[in-house]
């Protein structure tokens, strides 16, 4: 466990999760990671959580990792929640860090602060942007949906989840970077939690596409939100929604794009019959464009996109779709 | 059995947006907090939907005392509206808010509740929709050493077992943990749900216990804040768009060009 060159080190935290391949969001955190190392003068540690990532070497050449971590133990290959908040409890309590930085994913949203709690350290989510400041940090992370941007001060040694888009990662050229095991002693932990039926979607995901339709309210009702799929379909992207459509159940809740849903940054977002709540924009904001079809004129979605279109989207996207399937 | 849920008052967060829509969105002179006064406070909406698992924990035939407790200046409304959504003990802990960070505020929950009898089943928001931050279930949690589950959609009771539906990327996964456990409520488990008339008017004569720091034995050391909120701001959105206009085939025809033409399609 002990690892004496993670005294003062930024260390950027990973672990597996869902699908094959590096965690999502891994190198927007390094990204911010090698940003803080080099404004602190510390060394940056990558330590993952767990049954190493594909290509992680790779990867922490890219982003000037000094040194790639891997705590393992069995306990952490079944992933369960309390291995890995004592893990990373006791590897903080050894080794001191700077500071710990993970990529908010729905479990880090829960691991991050109970592995603050446990060693008594300063804790802040939903983070975009991160400063040193004496021997603490001024994190900038949004608030009321994304409506506002708040800058907290920390002092030594925080733990701090970032939303991935906040940064594009600028990969560099490094060379690859050997990993070293970490063993760590869990014998004394029992997971409290037992998952009964494990979720199972196997469908393109939100995260990964390039192309993204969503629809919203403005649909008028639920059978139109097949337009949503078709137009969907016809770019080869991928349909989401608007939390009101979740909460009114015309869609499944994997669908929904924003704050407390999916946070994406596809190429092409086509918002339909959305108006561009924050809430919502927090989960797509980060797209290359946005185009936006909505009756109001004054809908906030229009001042994020690049193309916008007033009217009626039940005339409009049965054009789009057919314009779109004409490929010629 | 005794179930615990935590409310917290929060700023409308729609009445918020609607300003920010509109570009009205101001800090005060502090830099720090809204100024807005028209903006009206009222009980976390995550919290509700708590308080709404609670009941249906209750309908199922779970008996249970429930008690709801709330940190802040002045949680008597909040504290009300949960009696005459049929909560038999409210407790309103006494402080600033603005004074103390999570940590302390998960302290004074905590302790408060270890303190009263402890709890079965705590019961909180995914997050507060002010500051977004959805930290203190998990910091309750470990100051009770207690598991945590979140993003819930469904809590039952078979038994002293909870089942509980998660909502996850992946689609909806079934947990269980035996109790006492810490559970945040996301908002699919769908709405609160509201009070009788008859019984909000019986609500109007109950007393929350009123509970100071000092009566759950907490000094200023013990709430001094790790996080400290320097400034907040309205962040400026870049407005660059172009409307394609003309009949739906036209635009329809228009835009898949244009995006052609970017190298977006």
């Amino acid at each position: 466990m002990s690892d004496p060159s993670s005294r003062n080190a930024v260390v950027v935290c990973s672990w597996g999760e869902g699908r094959e391949g590096l965690p999502s969001g891994a190198e927007e955190v390094l990204h911010i990671g090698r940003g803080l190392a080099a404004a602190t003068g510390s060394a940056l540690h990558w330590l993952i959580v767990g049954p190493l990532a594909q290509r992680a070497s790779e990867t922490a050449g890219r982003y000037g990792v000094t040194a790639l971590r891997q705590l393992e133990d069995p306990k952490l290959v079944a992933g369960g929640a309390d291995a890995r908040v004592e893990a990373l409890a006791v590897y903080c309590a050894h080794n001191e860090p700077r500071v710990l930085i993970l990529h908010q994913t729905l479990e880090a949203r829960s691991v991050a602060p109970r592995v603050a709690g446990r060693i008594d350290s300063a804790v802040v989510m939903n983070g975009i942007a991160v400063v040193s400041l004496g021997s603490g940090f001024e994190i900038t992370a949004t608030a009321y949906g994304g409506d506002t941007r708040v800058v907290y001060e920390v002092g030594p040694r925080p733990v701090i989840g970032f939303v991935a888009n906040a940064v594009v990662p600028e990969p560099g050229s490094g060379a690859p970077v050997a990993a070293e095991s970490i063993a760590v002693d869990l014998s004394a932990v029992k997971e409290r939690i037992e998952v009964v039926e494990r979720a199972c979607f196997d469908g393109p995901r939100l995260d990964d596409a390039e192309i993204i339709v969503s629809g919203g309210r403005g649909l008028g009702q639920k059978d139109n939100y097949k337009l949503v799929e078709e137009l969907a379909a016809a770019l080869g992207g991928v349909a989401g929604a608007s939390r009101p459509l979740v909460d009114d159940g015309w869609v499944d809740s994997s669908h929904q794009v924003g704050l407390t849903g999916r946070i994406t940054r596809p190429n092409l977002y086509i918002a339909i019959g959305i108006s561009g709540a924050s809430q919502h924009m927090a989960g797509c904001s980060a797209a290359k464009t946005i185009v936006a079809i909505n009756r109001d004129a004054d809908a906030a979605i229009f001042q994020y996109a690049r193309y916008g279109i007033v009217g009626d989207a039940l005339e409009i996207v049965p054009a789009l779709i057919r314009a779109a399937a004409n490929r010629g | 059995m005794r179930v615990v849920v935590c409310v917290k008052e929060v700023l409308d967060p729609d009445a918020v947006n609607n300003y920010a829509v509109a570009g009205r969105l101001e800090i005060g002179a502090d830099g720090r907090s809204l100024t807005q006064s028209a903006i009206p406070r009222l009980m976390n909406g995550y919290d509700e939907q708590a308080i709404e698992a609670a009941l249906r924990l209750r309908d199922a035939g779970a008996a249970f005392t429930l008690c709801v407790v709330s940190a802040g200046n002045d949680p008597d409304k909040l504290l009300k509206h949960a009696a005459a959504l049929g909560a038999e003990e409210l407790v309103a802990i006494q402080i600033d808010p603005a004074s103390l960070d999570h940590h302390a505020i998960a302290l004074l929950l905590a302790t408060q509740i270890e303190s009263s009898g402890g709890a079965d089943l705590v019961l909180c928001g995914r997050q507060a929709s002010d500051d977004d931050q959805g930290v203190v279930p998990a910091l309750i949690a470990e100051q009770l050493g207690l598991p945590v589950i979140t993003v819930a959609r469904e809590v039952k009771l078979e038994g002293t077992t909870l089942r509980v539906t998660r909502v996850t990327p992946e689609g909806d996964e079934i947990v269980r943990t035996p109790c006492p456990a810490v559970v945040t409520i996301t908002n699919e488990l769908g709405e609160p749900r509201y009070p009788t008339a008859a019984a909000k008017v019986k609500a109007r004569r109950v007393k929350p216990s009123v509970v100071s720091p000092a009566d759950l034995s907490l000094g200023e050391s013990d709430l001094a804040p790790r996080v400290i909120l320097k400034r907040q701001f309205v962040p400026e959105v870049q407005g660059n768009c172009d409307f394609l206009q003309g009949e739906p085939a036209a635009i329809a025809a228009q835009l898949i060009e244009r995006l052609r033409a970017d190298g977006t399609l």
